[in-house]
């Protein structure tokens, strides 16, 4: 730096100093304005939680008292026994975790296949399919219940897990994930492969699935979420009770058996919690599932 | 002579490699052949699926649109009939109002509450990540148990809203009449959309040019004259893709009308999938028009969706 020298610099200097701890003290409350603006955006989002976990700690009586309690004390566990022991809800869980698992499962494994096929491998009407892929992929289950139902049930797979595994392997936004993660290896690596006389299959397990390791990831998050959110289409695929889904069963809890705030509440608790678990742990590839996922059904 | 070598190489391989033409070309399709197969075995299951459960599933709505009947005792064919029954019929037409009332009342609330907690949290630096949790935390609650949620934010007697309400003195509203139904179904959709957007749009303005925002700031500009001068231009492609997606996904509402109001009252929140729904397992005579509204919904969507490419494509093209 050079050494500023004669009462102009100083001057300068003192006017300068002064005009950035105004800019400081702008941008300290500018800080604080944009905390206090997010706490309460979160407060309010975060608010109804609160407020179903505390009735769901309560019996029916105080469920409808008012002014309500703001902690529930004594804490009240009828409503979570009941849910656990006298309806299906540790079923529903299974069934979910069964079908979500096994669709990711599924879909990761073909998904990151196809994608390879489209990213490096020669196929004539590559651009043609992947061009009806990229068309069809905002088309969601639920604009297809007649045709898919009557499918099924010509296959004869109404009522079985196969129902509710199958239509959702169908959704191509895998597809386009993982092409879009391949597309991005040099195809020299793929070349090598070739040249040191790998199959085509052993180039794929063994050079591009763990350089997409980061991406199977993000995709088996985003097809496990998606289907344990999902709702039109396991509703239609079952009418049996040990096919039910977590969103299935408890939609039946709601529509069947009249108002039950307690266990409503409860049964609201106990369905977040895997999904809130998994969110903790892979924050980062959640997030992720929003920025891909811009292309998500 | 360096010309020479090459030269050299090239005689030998002349001399040993040289084929018939016609066997050289057979080999070459052979070969060519082999790596098209290889490519279809790595496509193929994927695609088998995708043909099958979403390919023939949206011609087959073209083909039970023009059927009359029920869907297990049988149909017959009627034609176009359905499309023409559709406007006097009041179940479907009201549905298709209320679909897309619900995505032009939820979808700008969504895009606009994102948008503002987006430019906060791009330039929040400690705790940024807390505050990305609990906005995005309601993106993972099931519709469902959204709606379950909500019962008891909406309930008259104790729910959240009407107790704040009474705290400042007002009175009690019927969150679920005739009138609010759509509406707060529509907040509800925004409670739970709007933390996606929200991470969606922070990603994108952490991407913007930081030097035409130095330059703005030495230039003076004021914050409202930088989101609207720089800012909005640079998002707009983002921005119309968000406006697409979200409406894409509004128009599917079905599970939080089904849990929160039953698709009531009377038919103030019945959309189109809830009618399909009904149409096909609730009556036994209409499984034409359900196919036929549910076209309405594939042919909104698809159109929306070409938008969506002619707009990806006009970016590419203009980088």
């Amino acid at each position: 730096m050079r050494a500023g020298g004669g009462r102009g610099t100083a001057e300068m200097r003192s006017v300068a100093e002064a005009d950035l701890r105004a800019r400081n003290r702008r941008r300290r409350l500018g800080g604080i304005a944009r905390h206090v603006f997010l706490a309460l955006v979160t407060f309010l989002l975060v608010a109804p939680f609160y407020y179903v976990v505390l009735a769901s700690l309560k019996n029916s009586t105080e469920i409808f008292t008012y002014p309500p309690k703001l902690l529930p004390i004594p804490i009240f566990t009828g409503n979570y026994e009941k849910l656990i022991f006298h309806t299906g809800f540790p079923r529903w869980m299974l069934n979910t975790m069964f079908v979500a698992g096994t669709v990711t499962l599924v879909k990761v494994f073909i998904d990151s296949m196809a994608g390879y096929a489209l990213a490096k491998l020669e196929l004539t009407g590559k651009r043609a399919i992947f061009l009806l892929m990229l068309t069809l992929l905002m088309v969601p289950l639920g604009a297809l219940i007649v045709p898919l139902w009557s499918l099924t049930s010509t296959l004869g797979i109404t009522n079985t897990y196969l129902a509710l595994i199958l239509p959702p392997l169908a959704n191509p936004l895998g597809v386009f994930l993982m092409r879009q993660f391949i597309l991005g290896l040099p195809s020299d690596l793929v070349n090598a492969g070739r040249l040191d006389g790998l199959s085509e299959f052993a180039i794929y397990r063994q050079i591009i699935l763990p350089l997409i390791k980061p991406g199977l990831v993000v995709l088996a998050v985003i097809i496990f979420t998606d289907q344990f959110m999902s709702f039109v289409w396991p509703l239609i695929a079952t009418t049996s009770d040990d096919l039910q889904v977590l969103t299935v069963g408890v939609a039946a809890l709601r529509a069947h058996g009249g108002a039950n705030y307690g266990l409503w509440s409860a049964a609201a608790v106990m369905s977040l919690v895997p999904i809130g678990i998994f969110f903790f742990a892979l924050q980062r590839q959640f997030l992720a599932r929003s920025l891909a996922g811009a292309l998500k059904q | 002579m360096i010309g020479a070598v090459p030269t050299q190489i090239e005689a030998l391989a002349g001399r040993r490699l040289r084929l018939p033409a016609a066997e050289h070309r057979r080999l070459r399709r052979r070969a060519r052949l082999r790596r098209e197969l290889t490519a279809w075995l790595f496509l193929g299951p994927m695609f088998v699926f995708f043909v099958v459960f979403l390919v023939v599933p949206i011609f087959g709505t073209l083909w039970w649109s023009t059927r009359s009947g029920g869907i297990t005792s049988g149909t017959t064919d009627v034609g176009l009939a359905n499309f023409g029954r559709l406007p006097d019929l009041v179940g479907a037409t009201v549905a298709i109002q209320n679909t897309f009332a619900f995505a032009l009342l939820s979808v700008p609330l969504i895009l606009v509450g994102a948008l503002a907690i987006a430019l906060v949290l791009a330039r929040v630096g400690r705790g940024a990540s807390t505050y990305r949790f609990l906005v995005y935390f309601p993106v993972l609650v099931p519709g469902v148990v959204a709606a379950l949620i909500w019962l008891f934010l909406t309930n008259a007697d104790f729910g959240l809203f009407n107790e704040v309400l009474r705290a400042f003195g007002q009175p009690p509203v019927t969150w679920l009449g005739s009138d609010t139904a759509l509406p707060v179904l529509a907040v509800l959709d925004v409670w739970r959309n709007v933390g996606y957007w929200a991470i969606f749009f922070v990603a994108a303005i952490i991407g913007l040019p930081q030097e035409l925002y130095q330059a703005a700031e030495l230039d003076g500009a004021s914050g409202p004259a930088r989101f609207r001068y720089l800012t909005l231009p640079l998002l707009r492609r983002i921005l119309l893709f968000a406006v697409v997606v979200a409406t894409i996904w509004g128009l599917q509402v079905f599970d939080t009308a089904l849990v929160l109001t039953n698709g009531g009252p009377g038919t103030a929140t019945t959309t189109i999938v809830f009618r399909v729904w009904q149409y096909v397992f609730g009556s036994n005579d209409k499984v034409g028009i359900a196919a036929a509204i549910s076209l309405v919904l594939i042919v909104a969507i698809l159109s929306l969706t070409i938008v969506q490419l002619r707009l990806l494509r006009s970016r590419r093209g203009g980088d």
